[in-house]
Parts: structure tokens; C-alpha cells; sequence
């Protein structure tokens, strides 16, 4: 196998997995978030809580990971707790849950993100999305919210078409404003090309590191906005030889989520 | 209390004292059996117009065979309660029993798209987390629940939620409003004939769907004894004076999987999700809905026994299911 060859997909799904802290929760999306807490689990934070909205609190990890998963006996297999959505929401609400795990149609410089339609008209959408599912909670609740999307110009943009969830500012106002959570709020976006984090001060989107063997303009280039950019750029390291024979072996050999 | 800012839906809405008065007047409380099949418990206690909720999703432990008789009745002008569920709004929109969609989860795939692209349906935005606190509301008989989601958000704009400024904290609040619906269906691994039912796995918001609901149908997989529940009491999740019809309805989920009894059939899914136009869809409808009886028959002439033992097969893991 070699480790020079992989997808965008396995390429974010990796540094989303490195991005997690051991010994700290962390709520767990439908899709590409299940398989980052597996390999997390796997090879970095044996000691990670995942927290399912439909109600699994601590679930240890079956694979390899199947198609339509959420919620069956495959996901939710020796979980610490199983209970009710209003529940695993509470412990967001209240603050129990460190981390969170999103995807983005489209985002902007504050990490507003939009998950329900493109388009100017709300009542006639140019592409209609699933919605905020749980999404509006997890940003809103989590005390860091982790966004992971390709990197594709048009998905970055001035204003989100629809501001399914909040970032830092939202039309001007700060979060804490609009009453939501203090300190929480977007802490990293992974692409498949890049890294963000958020200023202190202005809260703005700001590049931190790129992919090994691309250069910042590139980055920036394929970005609808203009970020700030951090002084010292980190390289991302591409997938190891490890992680993608874990993810292609034992985690997702159907190649479900890794091959898209 | 300062309001400080509105959402722009509608929103279905009963006042507290309305629905205590329902509870009192229709909610049996007697030892009554309850057991029916699935043709005479929608005909019953679906009517045209409802307010619909369903529980859990159709992959897991979801009211599929009383969606399916749902849509056999053809009823029309529901309004859905979409929360943390796929193919449910998908179905019943293709078959034209929809008019409105509060969405958490909209539903997979381009179909659903193509029907709110078009304007076919109306949805209103909420989030699984605002929906299932409004049923919390509506289970507690209060008319609102306050919440920290939402806020700033267009999810809150395009929905029926408001801000208020909180008397306690002082900070802005969302206001969620209290959400009983007329009806919902909601399926379950073992209930009894009375209307006694309990889950294993994750509950989602079974009780608090089942408590907010003036009609409640249960189907279940297994018909059991009232001592059951009386032996774990832990165990029971609804108690019987929620409950309007009970059904027998094994492989009631299909093709979602039930935990403990069989896994979700990935190959019928795939079927379902890749459904992109009208022509798909009222041959799906036709194929597997309109042209047969009943759920027994679905299952003996669609599914077969081959396929069902496939699926009790893969359903190897029985930890806490039993």
C-alpha cells in the first residue's frame, strides 16, 4: 500500500482525528464524523466519549463501520448509556460536551454554516438540503465545534445563503449577544486543503496550516473570501501509512465514506 | 417579559388547557385491549389534516408498516413532524399525504429536494433539538420550554420560535412553543394488549412523542404478557393510558432493522434513497404500498422469507436488546 495515494476524504478525516483531544467528549455526527472518532479512538484517544444525538452516550466503536449505522445495534454497541435525544442535547446545553463535529454546504469568514438550501429564494431554493438535524445544537452548545469540508470556492462565501448554524459573528453581532453559550463557537475547519482557526479578537477565519505541497495562495485562491493568515504556517502532513491501513482495513473496507 | 424578536412561522399549537381537557375526556384509562391491525388503527385515528409525529427513523426501530398503511389510505393534508428521520417525509410526500414538513432532518436524497425546490411542499426549519424540546413542552402540558438553540440563527428566523429576554440571567432566550400533535405512530420491540410498551436502545423521544400526542398508535414486534413490565418496571417507557391502538407488527420497521429482532435491509434502502423522480416514485408506491392488502402481505409477496431471514440473520448483537 502506499501512502503517497489517497482521497480528500481520508486526507481531512485524519487530521480531524488528530485535531481530538484524549479524555474529553466529543458529539458525533451521521457520516464522516462516525469514521474520525474511530480512528481517533483506534489511534490517538482510546479514552474519548461519544455522544450520539438519538441518544448513545460512550459507545465503543464496531467495525468495520456499515452503511445506515445511526442508531442500530452497530453504533450504539457497549454503550456506557443509552437514552433519550432531549438528554444527549441537555448535556450539550449544560456543558458537558467538549467537542463537536460539523459539515458545511457553505461557510463564511465567522464559521456561520449553512446546511439547509442554496439560493435566494427561501420559499423556491436552488438545492434544498436535509436542514440543521442536529447540527444548529452541536454548534451552538459544543465548546468547540470542529467543521470539516472541501475545499471548493464556492463553498466559502461572503454570507451563508441560510445561516443553519451559528459561528462567532452573525450579521455583525457577536454570538454571546444573541444569547447562545459564552466561549463556544467554531475552533477549527478542516478542508481537504487547509486548516483554519479563529482570531481571538476579530473571531475571523484565519489559515493556519496547509496541505503538505500546496502553497498559501493556492489555498486562498479557491476560497471566495479572503482569510486572515496566521504568521506561522504549519504543514499538514499527509495520511500515514498507519492511519490509512487502519481506515482502509479495519474501519471502512467497503470504502462507504473514506472513497467519496 | 421583553420579546426582542419573532420567527415568521406557523406553527402548530394547542393550548395547555385544551389538551388537558383532551387527556381528560379521551385518553382511556382503562384496562381495555387495545389490540388491532394496522388498517383499522389508521382508520381510526388518522384523519386527514393531522398533525403527524413519528418516532426514531427508518433505519432503526421506525413505524414503517403504519407508515406504509398511512399512504395505502391515502390520507391527505398531514402535517409532519420530521425530526431526526429519513425516508418517512420521503414516502409520504411521493404519495401526496403531505402539506407541511416542520424539518430537523429534511430526509435523504434528491427526490424530497426536488418536491420543496419546486414548492410542492412547505417546510418549516427547526433542528432535531428544538422539536424534540418543543415535544418536551408539550409532554410536560406547559406551553413553552425555554432553550439555548437557534439563536441568531435564519433556522430561527424561518421557524415559530421567539427571543425573549430571560428574567433570571438577563440574556436573550429562545422560546420554543409547545408542540402536541394529533397524532403519532411510534413502533417498539414489546408492548402488551393494553398499550404498555417499552424499547431497547436509544429512546430518541418515544415518551415525550407519546405523552405530547392526543392519538398514539404503538406497533410492536412482540405481544406480550402485563406481568412483563410488571417484573421491570424499570424497563416500561410508555404505560398504557397513552396508547389508543396497539398492532402486532413484526418486521415493523422494515427495511429498517429493530434491535434484537433483525438488521436494516441495505439493499431495499439503497433502493428507496437513490428515488429521484415522480416516475420511481409512484412505481415504488405502486410495487410496494397500493398493490397489496396489508403489511403481512408486503412481507409474504415483496419481502419474502428469504430476504427476512437474511436480516434475522445479521442480527447477531443482543446486548441490551433483551
Amino acid at each position: 500500500m502506499k501512502s503517497d495515494k489517497f482521497t480528500d476524504t481520508e486526507f481531512m478525516i485524519c487530521q480531524a482525528a488528530r485535531l481530538l483531544e484524549d479524555n474529553k467528549t466529543v458529539f458525533i455526527g451521521w457520516g464522516m464524523p462516525q469514521v474520525v472518532a474511530m480512528l481517533a479512538e483506534r489511534l490517538y484517544t482510546p479514552n474519548i466519549t461519544q455522544v450520539f444525538e438519538f441518544g448513545a452516550i460512550g459507545p465503543r466503536s464496531r467495525t468495520p463501520f456499515l452503511r445506515g449505522t445511526m442508531g442500530g445495534p452497530q453504533n450504539t454497541y457497549r454503550s456506557l448509556q443509552w437514552c433519550s435525544m432531549g438528554l444527549a442535547f441537555n448535556y450539550a446545553q449544560a456543558g458537558y460536551i467538549d467537542y463537536g463535529m460539523l459539515g458545511a454546504a457553505q461557510i463564511d469568514k465567522y464559521g456561520n454554516i449553512n446546511s439547509t438550501m442554496i439560493g435566494k429564494s427561501y420559499e423556491k431554493p436552488k438545492v434544498r438540503f436535509p436542514g440543521s438535524g442536529g447540527g444548529n445544537e452541536v454548534a451552538s452548545f459544543c465548546w468547540r465545534t470542529i467543521i470539516v469540508m472541501n475545499h471548493e470556492k464556492r463553498r466559502f462565501v461572503e454570507r451563508c445563503d441560510f445561516i443553519t448554524s451559528p459561528g462567532h459573528i452573525i450579521d455583525g453581532k457577536r454570538r454571546e449577544e444573541y444569547g447562545l453559550p459564552e466561549d463556544t463557537g467554531p475552533w477549527r475547519v478542516v478542508t481537504s486543503k487547509a486548516m483554519f482557526d479563529f482570531e481571538e479578537e476579530s473571531k475571523m477565519m484565519r489559515l493556519i496550516a496547509v496541505r503538505e505541497g500546496l502553497s498559501v495562495e493556492e489555498v486562498i485562491n479557491d476560497m471566495g473570501f479572503e482569510p486572515l493568515i496566521a504568521d506561522d504556517i504549519q504543514t499538514l502532513e499527509a495520511p500515514n501509512e498507519k492511519e490509512l491501513k487502519v481506515l482502509r482495513e479495519e474501519i471502512d473496507p467497503f470504502g462507504l465514506i473514506i472513497k467519496k | 417579559m421583553e420579546v426582542l424578536e419573532r420567527g415568521e412561522a406557523e406553527f402548530h399549537f394547542i393550548d395547555p388547557d385544551n389538551f388537558r381537557k383532551y387527556v381528560r375526556e379521551r385518553k382511556n384509562r382503562s384496562w381495555e385491549d387495545k389490540l388491532m391491525d394496522e388498517s383499522e388503527a389508521v382508520k381510526k385515528f388518522v384523519s386527514d389534516g393531522d398533525y403527524l409525529a413519528y418516532d426514531f427513523s427508518s433505519l432503526t426501530r421506525g413505524p414503517q408498516s403504519l407508515i406504509r398503511e398511512i399512504i395505502r389510505q391515502r390520507k391527505k393534508h398531514l402535517w409532519i413532524c420530521a425530526k431526526f428521520t429519513l425516508l418517512e417525509s420521503v414516502l409520504l410526500t411521493g404519495a401526496g399525504c403531505v402539506d407541511r414538513i416542520d424539518v430537523g432532518f429534511l430526509g435523504f436524497g434528491p427526490y424530497i429536494a426536488k418536491k420543496v425546490q419546486n414548492g410542492e411542499v412547505k417546510v418549516y426549519d427547526w433542528s432535531n433539538g428544538s422539536i424534540t424540546y418543543r415535544l418536551i413542552a408539550g409532554a410536560m402540558g406547559i406551553p413553552f420550554i425555554p432553550a439555548r438553540d437557534l439563536l441568531g440563527t435564519d433556522t430561527f428566523k424561518k421557524s415559530g420560535a421567539v427571543v425573549v429576554k430571560d428574567p433570571f440571567a438577563g440574556k436573550p432566550v429562545a422560546l420554543l412553543p409547545a408542540l402536541n400533535p394529533d397524532v403519532a405512530i411510534i413502533h417498539v420491540q414489546e408492548a402488551d394488549v393494553y398499550g404498555n410498551a417499552r424499547v431497547y436502545g436509544p429512546t430518541v423521544a418515544t415518551l415525550e412523542t407519546a405523552m405530547a400526542s392526543k392519538k398514539v398508535i404503538i406497533s410492536a414486534e412482540r405481544i406480550v404478557e402485563t406481568i412483563e413490565f410488571r417484573k421491570e418496571p424499570n424497563m416500561t417507557l410508555i404505560p398504557y393510558y397513552l396508547v389508543d391502538a396497539v398492532v402486532h407488527a413484526p418486521f415493523g420497521a422494515y427495511p429498517g432493522g429493530t434491535q434484537g429482532y433483525y438488521e436494516m435491509d441495505a439493499e431495499h434502502y439503497l433502493m428507496l434513497t437513490s428515488i429521484a423522480g415522480e416516475d420511481e416514485m409512484q412505481k415504488y408506491l405502486e410495487e410496494y404500498i397500493y398493490s397489496v392488502d396489508s403489511h403481512d402481505e408486503f412481507l409474504e409477496k415483496r419481502v419474502g422469507m428469504r430476504r427476512l431471514k437474511e436480516i434475522v440473520r445479521k442480527a447477531e448483537i443482543l446486548e441490551g436488546f433483551r
